[in-house]
């Protein structure tokens, strides 16, 4: 009996189309496989490329600045220079008023020890609001702690340690839930994190709250931790949602520091 | 030949470029190379998914989704067109 052979019996799931998938899905499950089983060796393996990321990002910033008006750049830098100099000034106040007042109460809430670290993966290509940082168990870092960007930022805190890496979730992370406080009034808030360093909170209508307010979040004291940037109402509604927007460019963290909470 | 592009283009986006450019490159590229989206999905969770409460892969869940939509598409495209 005479046996037909096609040419290509399946022609969906043929062996050329599949080689390139099936080729990618095994590379993901084994670069899967070493974050569960080696996070180091994860990390160590995927370090040079972040850093070629970084090193392109910062060379395609400064080729576009170039196109910039120099006489705007220019006018900017002053104004940057004559900012500088009043925060100066401004800082050199506070920190005399702090030292006056713990003169005068004592040292509050003394604090502890913390671990400054490098961020290798931040957003915008980290998409869950997630940073990846260079200090591990090794370090001394632990499940929990706070991280803090430039200025005492609140920023996360310490989800996942291995021996010599961390994974900082941001408070801006999707999903994420933080009690704080808004305004000067300090109303009380439950912040939901919406990504993109984007925090959400629901109020009461009443609640005497104006786009520029400050939110703060628990630390030693209340820190300032960003400011409301939209107030969206419904009339049918009796409270309004406020969207947060972080005080720090989450993009541009290069260091955080570590301290438990 | 351009599926090899479509897939290692896809996944070097995940590490170099903000991560809408791999989503955009892994759905260009489902059709040619269906485990794509699944793929690129899984990588970019391995990547920078750090399990919590209420946080779920959906990289990985939506690549899933997409790659069987893919294969759906596929297999009601007439298949003399498909195969080259």
């Amino acid at each position: 009996m005479k046996r037909t052979y096609l040419a290509k019996r399946n022609a969906i799931l043929s062996r050329e189309n599949l080689s390139w998938g099936s080729g990618a899905l095994a590379f993901a499950l084994i670069m899967l496989v070493l974050r569960l089983v080696a996070p180091d060796a994860f990390v160590a393996s995927v370090t040079p490329a972040i850093r070629l990321s970084q090193a392109m990002t910062a060379g395609s910033r400064t080729f576009f600045s170039s196109f910039a008006d120099a006489a705007t750049l220019s006018a900017k830098n002053e104004d940057l220079m004559i900012q500088n100099v009043a925060f100066a000034n401004e800082n050199q106040m506070l920190m005399q008023k702090v030292a006056d007042l713990t003169a005068l109460f004592g040292e509050v809430g003394a604090s502890t020890e913390s671990i400054v670290a490098g961020v290798i993966l931040r957003p915008p290509e980290s998409p869950y609001d997630t940073f990846l940082v260079n200090v591990g168990s090794n370090s001394g870092v632990t499940l929990e702690m706070g991280a803090f960007g430039p200025g005492g930022v609140p920023l996360g805190s310490v989800t996942e340690v291995a021996e010599k890496s961390a994974r900082i979730t941001l408070f801006s992370a999707p999903g994420m839930h933080t009690g704080g406080w808004v305004g000067t009034a300090k109303v009380p808030l439950a912040l939901t994190g919406r990504g993109g360093g984007v925090l959400d909170a629901v109020v009461s209508r009443s609640a005497p709250i104006v786009v520029g307010d400050i939110v703060y979040m628990p630390g030693p004291g209340a820190l300032p931790v960003g400011s409301v940037i939209r107030i969206d109402s419904d009339p049918t509604s009796p409270s309004v949602t406020l969207r947060i927007q972080n005080a720090l460019n989450l993009f541009s963290v290069m260091w955080v520091e570590l301290r438990a909470l | 030949m351009i599926q090899a592009m479509v897939t290692i283009a896809t996944f070097i986006s995940v590490v170099l470029f903000p991560w809408p450019v791999a989503v955009t490159l892994a759905l260009g590229g489902a059709l040619l190379v269906p485990l794509l989206p699944l793929a690129a999905g899984m990588f970019v969770d391995t990547l920078y998914y750090v399990p919590h409460a209420g946080a779920l892969p959906i990289f990985s869940l939506f690549g899933a989704l997409v790659t069987i939509l893919a294969f759906f598409v596929r297999s009601r495209l007439a298949t003399g067109i498909m195969s080259r």
